[in-house]
């Protein structure tokens, strides 16, 4: 992927992230009748977003990827759904704030003038 | 990360929960069904639902786990999920409830009537979780839909 800044970077990583979840969310509702499944959940190293909250201007990037874990409780339909747009909100902000962070590179190929 | 295998998770999610609705419609039709086509009382059935691997294994979620974190974030996929399938439909060993009607034609020789072991309040919870499950998947389906068409508009705006 193009290098643009350590902030893009780290967004695109928390995007990764952000759907990943979004489809183990998703993957725990469709298995939420199977007898003996066991919720599965997303860990992603709350680094990459101290990163970017503290300026993100680090070289940096944490690179431990998200990972998948298993759970011991069972999946209830409310919390699930609740988790489910909770993140998916996330996202669509994540996804404004990635457009922000290349709304920079436009300005520099546009010499800082209105593109 | 692909965010389109995740339609095939929610979608195999809605079929089960099909199956779970049928069934359980079925049940409750046929509770006073007192001769089916093989000359027997109707037997209650039920849905035995398992996860599997995209290959179709059963998953285990430790392997499941294992798998994804070898990889790197890129590589991350949602084709490793686990996703429901319809195990199958099994008929329940409950023996039937006798009620005494000596004027019904399917009356054995003393005057009981053999019903089918159907629970009507069980088989409408079935019912309402059945459903509750396939709108939780819809949900997830449609949310799944937006968030393409938002990564899609990276970069439209101005």
């Amino acid at each position: 992927m193009l290098e643009v800044s350590p902030t893009t970077e780290v967004l695109a990583r928390a995007l990764d992230a952000c759907a990943l979840r979004h489809s183990v969310y998703s993957a725990n509702l469709a298995n939420a009748g199977v007898d003996g499944y066991r919720r599965l959940e997303v860990q992603f190293d709350a680094e990459a977003m101290r990163a970017l909250v503290t300026g993100g201007m680090s070289a940096d990037v944490p690179s431990t990827p998200p990972e998948i874990v298993t759970t011991q409780s069972a999946v209830k339909l409310d919390e699930e759904m609740a988790a489910l747009a909770k993140n998916a909100l996330q996202y669509q902000m994540l996804t404004r704030m990635y457009e922000g962070s290349l709304g920079t590179l436009r300005a520099a190929i546009h010499e800082g003038r209105e593109a | 990360m692909n965010l389109f295998s995740v339609f095939d998770i929610s979608s195999a999610g809605m079929s089960v929960e099909q199956t779970r609705l049928a069934v359980a419609a079925s049940n409750v039709a046929n509770a006073h069904t007192t001769k089916t086509t093989d000359g027997r009382v109707y037997k209650p059935l039920s849905v035995s639902v398992r996860s599997v691997a995209s290959h179709g294994q059963p998953a285990s979620y430790q392997d499941i786990a294992a798998r994804v974190v070898g990889g790197s974030a890129m590589e991350l996929s949602a084709a490793a999920l686990p996703r429901p399938v319809v195990a199958g439909v099994v008929a329940g060993s409950a023996p039937p409830r006798l009620v005494y009607d000596p004027g019904h034609p399917d009356a054995d020789e003393r005057g009981f009537v053999s019903l089918p072991a159907v629970d009507p309040v069980a088989s409408q919870l079935e019912l309402i979780s059945a459903v509750r499950s396939y709108e939780a998947n819809l949900a997830a389906f449609e949310i799944t839909r937006s968030l393409i068409q938002r990564t899609l508009e990276i970069g439209k705006s101005r």
